[in-house]
C-alpha cells in the first residue's frame, strides 16, 4: 500500500520544495552571471612580452593566430576570433608566458572584418 | 489498416542529432525500419593525419561534446604508450577526476532527455538543474563547461590546490543527494516506468551477438566495465561497484545508468581524498616514435577504441576511433521492431545514441 | 440590449477572451515554478495569439482550403455556444431545463474537429496524431459524460443552475461524490489534451499532431479554440462539483467562483507537472478497465441513495 502510495506521489515533496524555493535559473543578461576566473574566454597578451616567435601560430588548431613577419624585427600577429575553438593550446605553448585567456565573452559584430584582432605590432 | 512510412529525422524533435529512419507504421505498430547514418560525418579520422600531435588533442575533443574529455585521455594514452612516457600519478588520478564527472554529466542530459521524450518535463528539468552542479565543477577546475581541453600528451595541465579541493568535495556533497533521489524517483515512479518497462528489450545472446558495451550491456546482465576488468591506474586502487541488471528493457538501462552516476559521484569522492602529490605532467617529445598503440577507455556510452600508428614525424600517420555508439546502434533495427509508435522515442532514446561519436 | 451584453461582454466572448489568457498564463507560470524554471510574463499569451495573428498562413498541398479553415472556427463557435449556458458566479446568458446535456455535446465537437484536422491533412504525423486524439475520445468520454451526469442525477435536474442551487442546500458534491470528481478531473485532462494525456500532439513522436501543418490565423483560433476550452471546462466542474455553499453565502459570489475555478486549474497543472505521458493503449486500459467501471459504480451509487 505504501508502495503504490509512492509510486504515485514520488515527486510530491520536491514540486512543493521547488515551489516555495523560488526559480533556480539565472537572468542573464537581465541578472548576474557568475563566471569563473578561470574561463577561457577571449584571447589576451602582453603584447611587451612577445617575440614573434610563432610557437603559439604552429601549435593553433583552429588556424586561428596569424604572424605576418616583414623583414627584421617587424612582425604583426592576428588573432581571428571567429575561428578560434578557446582550447589554450596557444597559452600553453607560448614560452614567454605573453596570451592568456581572460572570462570576457566574445560579442557579436556586424562585420568579420571588425572581429579581426591586431594582437602584437612590432616595428623593429 | 494503412501502411504509412513516418520518417523520424534527420530533424525531429526527439533526436538531438541528425539521424534518418524510415518506419513503417499501421496504425501504431512499426513493422519495419530503415536507417541512415552519416550527417555528421566530419572526416576527423583523416584530418588527424594533416594535424600534429598536439593540435590533434583539440581537434579529438570535439568529435563529441558530451564525451570530450574520455576522447582525449584515449588518445593521449595511445601517444604516450608510443612515446613510451609514464605519467606521474597525480596526473592519472585528476584525469580520471574528470572521466568520472563527465560520466555523470553525461548521465544526467540522457535521463534528462529521455524523461523528455516520454513527457515527463519535470524530470528533464530537475535532472539537467542537477546536471548544473557538475558544468559548475568541471568550470571551475578546467575553464570549459563541455570543452574541458585539460589533457596534454604526458599529463595535465590543470593543478587542484586544497582549498578548491574542499569546495569540490563540497559540491559533490549536494550533487549526491540529488542524485539519489532521482535514483528513487527512477526506482518506484509509476508512470516512468510504465512507460519504459519492457520496451527495447535485449536479451543476453542478442548483446552478445552484436557485440554492445556500455550500459546498454550491463543491463542486459553483461558484467563488462574497462575500468575494472583491465585494472587503468587509479581505478584499481578505488572501491566502487558496477551496476549490472537482467531486465534488459529501457528502465533496466535508466536504473543502471543512474546508479552509475551515484557510483561514479563515490568515485570522484575517492579520488579527491587519495590525490597523491606530485608534478601533474611529464615532457614529451614532439615527434613521436614509429610503432602503432591501441588504447580503450571505459566512455559514458561503453568502450572507446583508439588507434594510431606514428612513422616518426609530428603528424599521425592513422588514427583509427571505434565508438560505443556503433554498437547501440546496430541493435536498433531489432528492438524497433513491432513496437508501438509512442515507444519509438523510448526506445531510441533508451540506447543513448551520439550520432557525432558515431559518424565521427 | 442586456442579451448583447450578456453574448459579447460578459459571461460571453469578452470574458472568456480575458479568462482564456489568464488560464493560460497561469498554468505555464505554475509548471515553470514547480520545474524551477521563472516561466513567462502575463502578457505571453496575448503575445502569443499577436504573434500568431501576424504569421503567414501556409496552405498545405492536398487539402480541402474551406474545410482547413472552417475547421478551427466551428471548434470555436461550438466552445463559445456552450459557455453560454455555463453560470460564472450564478449568471449565465441562458439557462433551461437540458442545457447540462447541450454543453456536453458541444464540448465534444472540438474533439471532433480536431480528430477530423488530422483526417484531411496529408502529413504523416497529422494522420496518426487524428487517429490518436480519436482513440482517446472514446476512452475519456464515456467516464467523464457519467461523472458528470452523477449531480444531474443527485440533484433531479439536467439544468446547471439547479445543481448549483442544490449544493447551496446540501453541500458541495465534490465532497458527496468524490469519486465522481476525481473522475470528472482526469476526463477534464482527456478532453483538454493535457500533459500527461496530451497523446495525440505529443511532440516527441508526432511532431505536432493533427495541427502539424497549421500556422497563421487558424492556429490563432486553434489555439484560442483550446484555451476557451479549458476555461469553460473547468467553469462547468466548478459549478458541477463546487457550486453554492451555505458557508460562503455571505462573500461575494465571484471572487468565490474565480478562487475554486483556480483551485481546479492549480490541481491540473499540478497533474501536468506530476506524471509522464501515457501510451494511447495504456490510456485506452485505464479508461475502459479502470475509469468506466468506477463511473458506473459512482452513477448506480448515485441512483440508489438518491432513489
Amino acid at each position: 500500500m505504501k508502495e503504490a502510495f509512492r509510486s504515485i506521489a514520488c515527486l510530491v515533496p520536491q514540486v512543493f520544495r521547488a515551489l516555495f524555493r523560488g526559480p533556480q535559473t539565472v537572468a542573464f543578461p537581465f541578472g548576474r552571471a557568475n563566471i569563473p576566473e578561470g574561463y577561457r574566454g577571449r584571447l589576451r597578451i602582453h603584447a611587451d612580452q612577445c617575440r614573434g616567435c610563432g610557437l603559439c601560430v604552429r601549435d593553433c588548431p583552429a588556424s586561428a593566430l596569424e604572424l605576418q613577419r616583414e623583414g627584421r624585427g617587424r612582425f604583426r600577429l592576428l588573432y581571428y576570433p571567429h575561428r578560434c575553438a578557446y582550447c589554450g593550446q596557444c597559452e600553453l605553448s607560448c614560452t614567454s608566458e605573453a596570451l592568456y585567456h581572460d572570462n570576457s565573452f566574445v560579442g557579436g559584430v556586424a562585420s568579420l572584418d571588425e572581429l579581426v584582432t591586431v594582437m602584437v605590432e612590432r616595428e623593429g | 489498416m494503412s501502411k504509412l512510412v513516418v520518417p523520424i529525422g534527420p530533424q525531429h524533435p526527439l533526436l538531438k542529432e541528425p539521424l534518418s529512419f524510415r518506419l513503417t507504421v499501421e496504425g501504431e505498430r512499426v513493422t519495419e525500419s530503415a536507417m541512415r547514418l552519416g550527417y555528421v560525418h566530419r572526416g576527423i579520422e583523416r584530418l588527424c593525419q594533416t594535424r600534429t600531435y598536439v593540435q590533434n588533442i583539440h581537434l579529438l575533443e570535439r568529435v563529441c561534446g558530451i564525451c570530450s574529455h574520455v576522447h582525449t585521455t584515449t588518445y593521449c594514452r595511445a601517444v604516450e604508450a608510443l612515446a613510451g612516457l609514464e605519467l606521474p600519478p597525480r596526473a592519472l588520478h585528476l584525469r580520471a577526476l574528470l572521466c568520472e564527472l563527465e560520466r555523470i554529466h553525461s548521465h544526467m542530459l540522457w535521463l534528462g532527455v529521455l524523461a523528455r521524450n516520454v513527457g515527463f518535463d519535470t524530470i528533464f528539468m530537475y535532472a539537467w538543474r542537477d546536471r548544473e552542479i557538475v558544468l559548475d565543477i568541471m568550470e571551475d577546475l578546467s575553464g570549459g563547461r563541455v570543452s574541458h581541453a585539460v589533457n596534454v600528451i604526458g599529463g595535465v595541465r590543470i593543478d587542484l590546490d586544497d582549498a578548491h579541493r574542499d569546495t569540490i568535495l563540497q559540491q559533490l556533497d549536494l550533487l549526491e543527494d540529488q542524485v539519489e533521489w532521482l535514483l528513487g524517483v527512477v526506482e518506484h515512479e509509476r508512470t516512468l516506468q510504465a512507460r519504459t518497462r519492457g520496451i527495447g528489450v535485449l536479451t543476453l545472446a542478442d548483446v552478445r551477438r552484436y557485440c554492445v558495451v556500455g550500459p546498454v550491456a550491463r543491463a542486459s546482465g553483461l558484467d563488462i566495465d574497462l575500468r575494472r576488468d583491465d585494472r587503468q591506474a587509479p581505478y584499481d586502487q578505488m572501491h566502487y561497484e558496477v551496476p549490472v541488471h537482467d531486465a534488459g528493457d529501457v528502465w533496466a538501462r535508466t536504473l543502471v545508468r543512474v546508479k552509475e552516476a551515484v557510483e561514479s559521484v563515490h568515485l570522484c569522492r575517492q579520488i579527491l581524498d587519495t590525490l597523491p602529490a606530485g608534478a601533474v605532467s611529464v615532457r614529451a617529445p614532439r615527434r613521436i616514435p614509429a610503432g602503432e598503440a591501441v588504447t580503450r577507455s571505459e566512455a559514458p556510452r561503453g568502450e572507446v577504441i583508439y588507434y594510431v600508428r606514428s612513422n616518426g614525424s609530428d603528424h599521425p600517420a592513422r588514427v583509427k576511433i571505434r565508438t560505443p555508439t556503433l554498437t547501440s546502434l546496430i541493435t536498433l533495427p531489432d528492438q524497433l521492431r513491432d513496437v508501438a509508435m509512442a515507444d519509438v522515442s523510448v526506445v531510441l532514446s533508451g540506447v543513448d545514441l551520439c550520432i557525432a561519436c558515431a559518424d565521427r | 440590449m442586456m442579451a448583447l451584453y450578456r453574448l459579447l461582454v460578459f459571461p460571453g466572448f469578452g470574458f472568456l477572451f480575458v479568462c482564456a489568457m489568464l488560464f493560460d498564463w497561469i498554468d505555464r507560470r505554475v509548471i515553470a515554478r514547480t520545474q524551477e524554471r521563472v516561466g513567462p510574463p502575463w502578457y505571453q499569451p496575448l503575445a502569443d495569439f499577436i504573434k500568431l495573428l501576424a504569421k503567414e498562413d501556409v496552405r498545405t498541398e492536398g487539402v480541402h482550403e474551406v474545410a482547413a479553415a472552417g475547421l478551427p472556427i466551428v471548434s470555436l463557435a461550438s466552445v463559445l455556444t456552450a459557455a453560454l449556458y455555463v453560470p460564472v458566479g450564478g449568471v449565465a446568458a441562458a439557462s433551461y431545463e437540458g442545457d447540462l446535456i447541450v454543453v456536453l455535446f458541444l464540448l465534444s465537437v472540438p474533439a471532433l474537429a480536431y480528430f477530423l484536422a488530422g483526417w484531411i491533412s496529408p502529413g504523416v504525423y497529422s494522420v496518426i496524431g487524428g487517429h490518436r486524439s480519436l482513440l482517446q475520445y472514446f476512452s475519456y468520454e464515456v467516464p467523464f459524460m457519467m461523472a458528470l451526469a452523477s449531480p444531474a442525477v443527485l440533484a433531479g435536474s439536467w439544468r446547471i443552475m439547479s445543481i448549483v442551487a442544490y449544493q447551496g442546500q446540501a453541500t458541495w458534491l465534490a465532497l458527496i461524490q468524490p469519486l465522481g470528481f476525481l473522475l470528472a478531473i482526469v476526463g477534464l485532462i482527456g478532453k483538454l489534451k493535457r500533459d500527461p494525456l496530451d497523446i495525440p500532439k505529443a511532440k516527441s513522436e508526432v511532431v505536432g499532431g493533427p495541427l502539424t501543418e497549421y500556422s497563421g490565423r487558424k492556429m490563432a483560433i486553434w489555439h484560442l479554440a483550446m484555451d476557451m476550452q479549458t476555461v469553460v471546462g473547468i467553469f462547468l466542474l466548478v459549478n458541477l462539483f463546487l457550486g453554492e455553499s451555505r458557508f460562503l453565502e455571505a462573500l461575494p459570489a465571484f471572487p468565490v467562483f474565480g478562487a475554486k475555478a483556480l483551485a481546479i486549474l492549480l490541481l491540473l497543472s499540478m497533474a501536468s507537472a506530476l506524471y509522464a505521458r501515457l501510451r494511447i493503449d495504456q490510456l485506452a486500459n485505464l479508461g475502459w478497465r479502470v475509469l468506466a467501471p468506477l463511473a458506473l459504480l459512482q452513477v448506480m451509487a448515485t441512483l440508489w441513495v438518491g432513489g
